[in-house]
């Protein structure tokens, strides 16, 4: 009887452990089957948009565009969106136009800079002067080239 | 009879007709190969209880009218719709195809009535109070529901790409990017990189018309059936009422057929909307263009919306904390509520109830009129 019941308990242990086994081979193999899956499901890392020198041509505006003080557009490189304007003073600027709130594009408005999504409100500067945006924008440096404009890498500007 | 045959039970001879009628031939006859009766039995047996607030029972499945002439109308936007082009072939849709833009108004009317009378049907469960034990699982699958039709709404807006899907979508992925945990990870795998792009609508076109339809097929069977096997709630109003006063109407099909004129009604209201409001297809989407004036979200996401434009710069993550939050509380009423009818708790749930009817109410009108 007790011998009986020791080999069954044995034997059910035997039985667990070939099962647990089982279930871990289980998850591998579909882990396995999963991952190509996820992989091209799952973005893939976009192509550096600057070049070795760390500059990358802006689309969408000339430097005639935005010749006098006060002028500016929405623009964009490979890397985002940008808004690029002259300063009153006539300074060339460029900065990301993704809001740093909700993500929708700035539009640059002479002396300041707005957000129609949820009425964010920035200084020329970029800097997050009132409404929901939490951060300042990104600020590029910014060349003109032959009449065309380029943006720096912003850790190179 | 053949011995692979089936007796038909003495039961389902009372009920269908007479066996020298066609129909009554065929019912014979199929009951005969197919022993189904123990399941229309079982689907006969669900009755809708009469009382002064019955009226809300008809939501949900007014919710499950809209959602056909969603699939309906679905399908036949594909036939046009071309992912890689998006804003020309919807464009195509809305000027050349005949009864183009009709379609896809009724497309657009539905999906916003659907969402509203699933709001309607949720918060009436929630005063009713249908949610108690042993009804649990029916809210969950109910809130469930609710969150994939509002998926179906977010996704379907980037599909048009015009100026407002665009924007749309990119405060939508922006906020789920800013939630912590999986936040950043799902919103990159939704988004298909950095940015929205014509990418994005590959991942949005094939939730929109494969996976969650696939996803609320089989939730709606589920909330069916649970209300099915537990039958309906009673209020506790009837409840309390003794058995000879307790009245109920039989689903199949004298309140079925109670719903149809409803059903009918909706229908019109629903191309009448469509035929004096029908939906605008504005500028393609420029990726680099700045947001345009004005712009606001679908009337079912203008609280949270106006939410956004209430919490600013670190406080943003107060505003996403309590829109997190709501939900999660709706989900654990069940639980909370101890189902006692002079138990505290019911009225604060009901008090909750109203404080949130009252509050999203409030914030979309606000969000609508600032």
């Amino acid at each position: 009887m007790t011998d009986s019941n020791t080999t069954r308990r044995e034997g059910d242990g035997g039985r667990r452990r070939f099962l647990g086994g089982l279930g871990l081979l289980s998850m591998a193999w579909a882990g396995g089957l999963l991952y190509p899956v996820y992989r091209y499901l799952a973005p893939t890392i976009p192509k550096d948009p600057f070049d070795a020198e760390g500059k990358a041509p802006v689309e969408g505006v000339k430097a005639e565009d935005i010749a006098q003080p006060g002028q500016g557009r929405n623009a964009g490189f490979a890397g985002g969106g940008l808004v690029v304007f002259r300063t009153p003073e006539g300074e060339l600027r460029a900065l990301s136009s993704k809001c740093t709130h909700a993500g929708c594009n700035v539009e640059f408005q002479g002396g300041s800079i707005h957000c129609h999504c949820h009425g964010g409100v920035y200084d020329l500067e970029g800097k997050n002067v009132s409404g929901p945006p939490p951060k300042p924008l990104t600020r590029y440096r910014v060349a003109e080239q032959g009449g065309l404009l380029y943006v720096y890498r912003p850790d190179k500007a | 009879m053949a011995d692979h045959m089936h007796t038909v039970p003495e039961e389902a001879l009372k009920e269908l007709p007479p066996a020298h009628k066609a129909l009554g031939k065929l019912g014979r006859a199929l009951l005969a190969r197919f022993p189904v009766w123990p399941i229309v039995d079982f689907l006969r047996n669900k009755k809708v209880p009469e009382h002064r607030h019955a009226a809300w029972y008809m939501m949900g499945g007014l919710a499950l009218f809209f959602f056909a002439i969603q699939v309906f109308t679905g399908i036949l936007l594909m036939v046009y719709y071309r992912p890689a082009e998006p804003w020309q072939s919807v464009q195509r849709i809305v000027m050349e195809v005949p009864y183009g833009n009709l379609m896809r108004s009724i497309h657009h009317w539905s999906a916003n009535l659907m969402i509203l009378t699933l709001f309607l049907h949720m918060f009436s469960a929630y005063f009713m109070k249908a949610y108690r034990a042993p009804r649990e699982g029916t809210w969950l699958v109910g809130l469930a529901l609710l969150g994939l039709c509002m998926a179906f709404g977010f996704s379907g807006y980037l599909l048009p790409w015009d100026d407002l899907s665009f924007f749309a979508t990119n405060v939508g992925l922006t906020e789920m990017e800013k939630a912590p945990g999986l936040g950043p990870w799902l919103a990159s795998l939704l988004r298909g990189g950095p940015a929205v792009t014509t990418d994005t609508i590959g991942r949005f076109y094939v939730l929109h018309v494969v996976v969650l339809p696939l996803a609320v097929l089989g939730l709606i069977g589920m909330h069916l059936l649970f209300v099915q096997i537990q039958g309906m709630s009673e209020p506790d109003s009837f409840a309390a009422l003794p058995a000879c006063q307790k009245k109920h109407k039989k689903f199949f099909f004298d309140y079925f057929a109670s719903e149809i004129p409803v059903w009918l009604a909706a229908f019109a209201l629903l191309v009448a909307l469509s035929a004096i409001w029908p939906r605008a297809l504005e500028a393609e989407a420029d990726p680099f263009g700045a947001a345009p004036l004005g712009i606001k979200p679908e009337w079912y996401f203008l609280a949270q919306y106006q939410a956004l434009k209430l919490f600013p710069g670190k406080l943003e993550y107060a505003g996403m904390a309590l829109m997190g939050i709501v939900p999660l509380l709706c989900a654990l009423v069940p639980f909370f509520d101890r189902a006692v009818p002079s138990d505290r708790r019911g009225t604060w749930i009901e008090r909750a109830g109203v404080a949130l009817l009252v509050g999203f109410v409030v914030l979309t009108v606000w969000g609508w009129i600032s």
